[in-house]
């Protein structure tokens, strides 16, 4: 896919003072680069606000966060990513333990506790959809009436067959590689001839070795009974085309982007680094779509221009401009301010970026909605050592794992969870490979030949089970700002306060216990260990856990049928602002088990089209006399 | 002219076993420039020649179908399917041979002339007869005395070929396209970003598969956009020269895309055409070098079985080239004892590989 040479500086903020785009977008990631795609190919012009920079993208700028990654001593999420005081960012490795009512402002997000979170989002060109891990599940038809079936948490506005045809979209802009036979359960239906645009990718050989033991094995839960088994995981990562797609049209996979020619990106070979970045851009990216829509022509970008305020007209509550602060070096505070119009406004930063921003410029949805409900997976992770050599370190991050208990009568009383099977080994747990080399060299005195097959003794062992358990929406559980804690641009810093629910460590506990039976079955020794100490240290009925943050932000300006009780209805529209739409995992009144890249992309679909609507009819708005 | 063109389904099968040779005998002279650059630098070299080294295995594969397609069996496993470099082409190109060599201004002269523009300069040197014994260390398609300008010429005349068999077959009541159909690597087994699989079932397709061919690697017509918007391998490797990348609307001499820095000094110095019988004073290298040749000759059989009615292989052999690639790197990446600082390199010697496995 060729990036058009100089998209990212088709203009200026000098010559944009002057425009009134159709739709001014804030945010570059997953959300605004199908908003700005599918807006621009409607025929609108569409102003992107992006808070990082934006060289072109060229494979060698792609390349260097490559760089930066294999150098970094850490191999987080943010490890590939630029430090940049004037967009920074949330890293996993910022989180401390808070103590009882005390506040941790010494990172980015400011955490008021009581559960400390490190959870992530990347403000780089393309969002989060640059480190995400590419895995795209639908939600479950039973997750959108949350409430109607099991009294918890919200019902949607929508339907899963409201936004089946959507799905189908975003697997098609995504580049999903599934099977429909594999992906067909609790209640996810397809139209007859649906096949994914390309075919599912193979289960590892981890993912084989687990089945052999545990499928067909049967989980009892609150009196019903689930026969479980090993299930590949839709992902958006390149595969075998299906060539019965779209009819027998089939599908042309989306490879790698750069301002020249390459060809890299067209088909996983398998690397296990898909988290932080792909090296070889077989996973979905938003440049995939940034590139299209700026083949439009309609498209502009400003970078380093970080989107600080909203203006309201008082009068009919619409959007009339948008404030940014604007940096030539991240990092110095040297920056100017400027104002940029649309008819209509997208914010696609993400659930905390855009209740930030809401809050920050004083709008809180006029029922003190806006930033409440934020909701995470919560990530349990339980590790073991599988009794012979499984292959672990060989494939993509996570191809394969337990899906039977996302949905089912239970959830009256305790959340879902999916189970995935890591095949980076330890790696999120304790840190292997990096870990073991070390606990080899510092502890055991290994060298040489000996070392060497000890590592890969060990390492082609590993199994961890990454357990992502549902939390519902809790209004307490909530973003907010507070003058007193700015970032360097003066632009306020998002604080944060979270606990996780009883609901939630209900579904932890009964995953741990799980995941004992499995590695029993398994013959395999759990290694799992929980440290008191850990920041992310829960307890529940006196078992302790520790639960990671999952990257899956969401709630934070809730979708529904009433503006009392919501802040978008259905198209991800403000009820307040009628030309302001919140666009992301925000919107989302639950989030189930899924990843929730997919049912964002969905939703932007379904959003741009009733955005080119609302612009068509409003294409000559009244005009008031002045004077 | 007197010379013996595709007048035969032999004939045809030949050339087309030639064009199989001709696409492979590019890979190792590619493939040894490319892992000779220093990891991490030289990162658009890389994928200048990364590119070309994947699109001529897309061409290999291409060269199968249409084999396949009209009945021909692909053997990459034949004696003297691997060239003995330096070579020349197995197309009966004699103005140049090509070597094993690491990554240099003179290495990409000699890739240019690989992927020279298909149209010969005049009539006259289109196809030429070859004065003396040849001295091409493989067999000519059809007469050895015969060869053509380019690449491109050669393919020409397997098009011409394949029409003229096409229309001799129909007279006949036969059918030029007899091949079994689950032969053809589909689009499932094979896929690039630049340039799609293309199964061959009749001429339309056969054509269509070489005229892809022509244009990835030269360009057709002095045009140095293809159909697709694709950079042909000429330009792009004349790219590498200029310092520049070519974009849409520049002429073939004055790329204006973004600039390209290449550092000739970050790559190991490894001894051009390296046999084995350079590492016999170095066991450790010998050792590598002979494992290498086996895994080559492995690869080289697993791609024939995918030839032949096992596409699905194709999928297995991504592995099969990472261990290669590994291979490769880990002989580059070590010093040649003796050699003044040069370094190994895989020799490719698959030849050695069945007399060292009978030994």
């Amino acid at each position: 896919m060729i990036f058009p040479r100089g998209a990212a500086r088709s203009t200026d903020h000098a010559a944009v003072s002057g425009v009134v785009y159709d739709a001014v977008v804030v945010g570059s990631g997953v959300s605004g680069a199908i908003i700005a795609n599918e807006l621009s190919r409607a025929g609108k012009r569409v102003l992107i606000l992006e808070a990082a920079a934006a060289d072109d993208i060229t494979l060698s700028g792609y390349e260097a966060y490559l760089k930066h990654f294999y150098e970094a001593v850490s191999k987080d999420n943010q490890s590939p990513y630029p430090e940049n005081p004037n967009a920074p960012m949330p890293r996993s490795t910022d989180a401390r333990k808070i103590p009882p009512g005390e506040t941790d402002a010494s990172a980015y997000l400011v955490q008021k506790g009581p559960f400390s979170t490190d959870t992530t989002y990347t403000r780089v060109f393309g969002g989060t959809a640059m480190h995400w891990e590419g895995k795209t599940p639908r939600m479950l038809p039973e997750d959108f009436e949350m409430r109607t079936r099991f009294g918890q948490g919200a019902d949607w506005p929508l339907s899963y067959d409201d936004l089946a045809p959507y799905y189908v979209r975003a697997e098609r802009e995504l580049g999903v590689s599934a099977d429909v036979e594999d992906q067909a359960y609790l209640g996810m239906t397809y139209d007859p001839d649906y096949v994914f645009p390309m075919k599912g990718l193979p289960l590892s050989y981890l993912d084989k070795m687990v089945a052999k033991d545990v499928d067909g094995m049967t989980v009892e839960l609150d009196g019903e009974q689930y026969p479980i088994k090993v299930r590949a995981f839709p992902q958006a990562r390149n595969g075998i085309p299906n060539a019965a797609y779209d009819g027998g049209k089939g599908f042309v996979p989306v490879g790698a982007v750069s301002t020249h020619q390459v060809e890299e990106g067209g088909r996983c070979q398998g690397n296990i680094n898909c988290v932080p970045i792909c090296p070889v851009q077989a996973k979905y990216n938003a440049g995939k779509t940034l590139a299209q829509a700026f083949k439009t022509g309609r498209v502009d970008l400003l970078a380093q221009t970080v989107a600080s305020k909203i203006h309201v007209d008082p009068d009919t509550g619409r959007v009339t401009e948008v404030e940014y602060k604007t940096y030539s070096d991240p990092h110095s505070p040297d920056h100017e301010t400027g104002t940029v119009r649309g008819d209509v406004f997208v914010l696609c930063a993400n659930a905390i970026e855009n209740a930030r921003l809401m809050l920050a410029s004083g709008l809180d949805g006029g029922n003190d909605l806006v930033g409440r409900n934020l909701m995470d997976h919560q990530y349990l992770l339980c590790w073991a050592l599988m009794p012979e050599v499984c292959g672990t370190m060989r494939g993509s991050v996570c191809t394969g794992g337990i899906s039977d208990l996302r949905g089912g009568g239970f959830r009256r009383q305790q959340a879902a969870f999916n189970i995935d099977i890591h095949n980076d080994g330890w790696g999120w747990a304790i840190g292997s490979p990096y870990t073991d080399l070390i606990g080899l060299v510092e502890t055991q005195n290994k060298f040489g030949a000996d070392l060497r097959g000890e590592l890969v003794s060990r390492i082609t062992r590993q199994l961890q089970l990454a357990i992502p358990v549902e939390v519902m929406p809790t209004e307490s559980n909530r973003v907010t700002v507070d003058p007193s804690y700015k970032d360097q641009l003066g632009n306020m810093r998002p604080v944060i306060s979270y606990h996780v629910p009883d609901y939630t460590l209900r579904g932890v506990a009964f995953a741990r216990q799980l995941s004992t039976r499995l590695f029993q079955r398994l013959g395999a020794a759990d290694y799992t260990v929980y440290d008191a100490d850990d920041y992310a240290y829960v307890t529940y009925e006196g078992e302790g856990y520790v639960v990671r943050g999952g990257n899956h932000l969401a709630g934070t300006h809730m979708m529904g049928v009433d503006r009392s009780t919501s802040v978008v209805d259905a198209d991800q529209r403000s009820w307040d602002h009628e030309n302001l739409y919140l666009v992301g995992g925000g919107s989302m009144p639950s989030i189930g088990t899924s990843n929730i890249t997919l049912t964002i992309a969905a939703l932007c679909f379904r959003s741009a089209e009733r955005i080119v609507e609302q612009l068509q009819a409003d294409a000559r708005p009244p005009q008031v006399p002045v004077g | 002219m007197p010379l013996h063109r595709i007048t035969t389904t032999e004939d045809l099968h030949r050339y087309l076993r030639a064009a199989l040779q001709l696409e492979h005998a590019t890979i190792p002279p590619y493939l040894t420039a490319l892992y000779s650059m220093h990891p991490n630098t030289n990162l658009d070299a890389f994928h200048i020649i990364r590119v070309v080294a994947v699109e001529e295995m897309l061409h290999l594969t291409l060269a199968a179908n249409v084999l396949n397609a009209v009945g021909g069996t692909p053997d990459l496993t034949a004696p003297d399917f691997v060239p003995t470099y330096p070579a020349f082409l197995p197309d009966g190109e004699d103005d140049f041979q090509v070597d094993r060599e690491r990554f240099s201004k003179k290495a990409v002269d000699t890739f240019l002339k690989i992927e020279r523009p298909g149209v010969a300069p005049d009539e006259e040197s289109r196809i030429k007869h070859r004065e003396g014994a040849s001295r091409s260390l493989l067999a000519a398609p059809e007469d050895d005395s015969m060869h053509f300008y380019s690449i491109g010429e050669f393919y020409e005349e397997i098009r011409r070929g394949l029409v003229h068999l096409q229309a001799e077959k129909a007279k006949a009541g036969e059918e030029l396209f007899s091949g079994d159909p689950a032969r053809q690597v589909t689009p499932e087994y094979y896929y690039s970003g630049g340039g799609e699989i293309i199964p061959v079932t009749d001429l339309e397709s056969a054509v269509a598969a070489l005229r892809l061919i022509g244009e990835q690697g030269e360009g057709l017509g002095g045009a140095i956009f293809d159909n697709e918007g694709e950079l042909a391998h000429y330009y792009r490797f004349k790219q590498l020269l200029h310092g520049r990348y070519y974009q849409e609307g520049d002429g073939p001499d004055d790329p204006t895309g973004p600039p390209l820095v290449v550092d000739w000094d970050a790559v190991y110095p490894v001894k051009t055409n390296a046999s084995l019988e350079d590492y016999r004073e170095a066991p450790g290298l010998y050792a590598a070098a002979v494992e290498f040749n086996r895994q080559y000759a492995s690869f080289l059989s697993l791609l024939t079985d995918a030839y032949t009615g096992r596409p699905e292989l194709l999928i297995d052999a991504v592995v099969e080239m990472f261990r290669l690639r590994d291979g490769m790197t880990s002989l580059i990446r070590n010093p040649l004892p003796g050699a003044d600082g040069l370094t190994a390199g895989p020799t490719f010697e698959v030849a050695a590989v069945s007399a060292i496995g009978s030994a």
